[in-house]
């Protein structure tokens, strides 16, 4: 895929793709942006859930745009790939970075909350990371639905 | 498509910063976008104000549509340089905002308020 466009597949369900996004801030903003755009026009999304949805895949996109390639010299790229199929939201993002690993000097009470956030949002969430870069999946169950065990958050 | 504004344009990424003096309470507040690349603009509002000697700040994020962990983060550095006898608070609602400060605990740890008056009535001013 080449081109930065808003694509459909109705055969097996909505995919909203974008491939080798360099990994800064400002296009961290504005594909999370765009997502949401694709997001909103899904259906009817619950409120809550759809600003879920959006905030995790801000922190993926954040984690990889801020530290994925520390230490190469310059940014390298996210690839993002989100499928709806019936009623789950499957959204995969990958870089070909290393994260940078916490250490006790790195680590303060104003930072870090990225990835457990996308653990309290999302239904469930992987991390693989190799020497070849870090994959973050998340996934989204009866994602149209309000989340039936969140009734004190709900509301926010 | 037929949408609002704020939820389809390009402008939807950005942040505009207010302070406003109650007394001596600072009430900042932001609106739009809060995340890695418009958080410094709330913490650099939120430094100055603490060079004018508030008794008590108060960071309001009523009118803020996405709040990010970046943003997050801004909030509990200020709270921790703020010095203790600074009364200090954090006005949010809604699933953007106070819903994520709550799922990772930062609700007690920054001071969460649902509205502006319920946090001067708080703090003092």
């Amino acid at each position: 895929m080449t081109t930065p466009s808003y694509q459909s597949s109705p055969a097996d369900g909505d995919r909203f793709i974008r491939n080798d996004v360099v990994a800064d801030a400002h296009n961290a903003a504005r594909v999370r942006d765009e997502f949401a755009t694709w997001l909103r026009a899904s259906g009817d999304l619950d409120r809550v859930r759809f600003s879920d949805v959006v905030l995790a895949v801000n922190e993926a996109l954040a984690n990889t745009a801020e530290f994925a390639y520390l230490h190469a010299g310059a940014p390298g790229t996210i690839d993002l790939e989100a499928v709806r199929a019936g009623d789950t939201l499957t959204i995969t993002i990958a870089d070909q970075g290393r994260w940078r690993e916490s250490t006790p000097a790195t680590q303060s009470r104003s930072r870090g909350r990225g990835i457990p956030l996308m653990r309290a949002l999302a239904d469930d969430l992987t991390i693989d990371s190799s020497p070849l870069g870090t994959t973050v999946c998340l996934r989204f169950e009866q994602f149209h639905a309000a989340r039936q065990d969140d009734a004190d958050f709900a509301l926010g | 498509m037929d949408e609002q504004g704020t939820a389809t344009t390009a402008a939807n990424t950005g942040c505009v910063i207010n302070e406003e003096w109650f007394g001596r309470t600072a009430v900042i507040s932001a609106s739009g976008v809060v995340d890695m690349l418009t958080s410094p603009q709330l913490e650099t509002s939120i430094a100055a104000s603490l060079t004018k000697s508030p008794t008590a700040i108060i960071v309001d994020l009523s009118d803020v549509d996405f709040l990010a962990s970046a943003g997050m983060g801004v909030l509990v550095a200020a709270r921790d340089k703020a010095s203790s006898d600074i009364g200090f608070g954090v006005v949010a609602s809604g699933p953007a905002t106070s819903r994520p400060l709550k799922l990772v605990g930062l609700a007690d740890i920054v001071g969460l308020y649902a509205t502006l008056e319920e946090a001067r009535a708080a703090l003092g001013e």
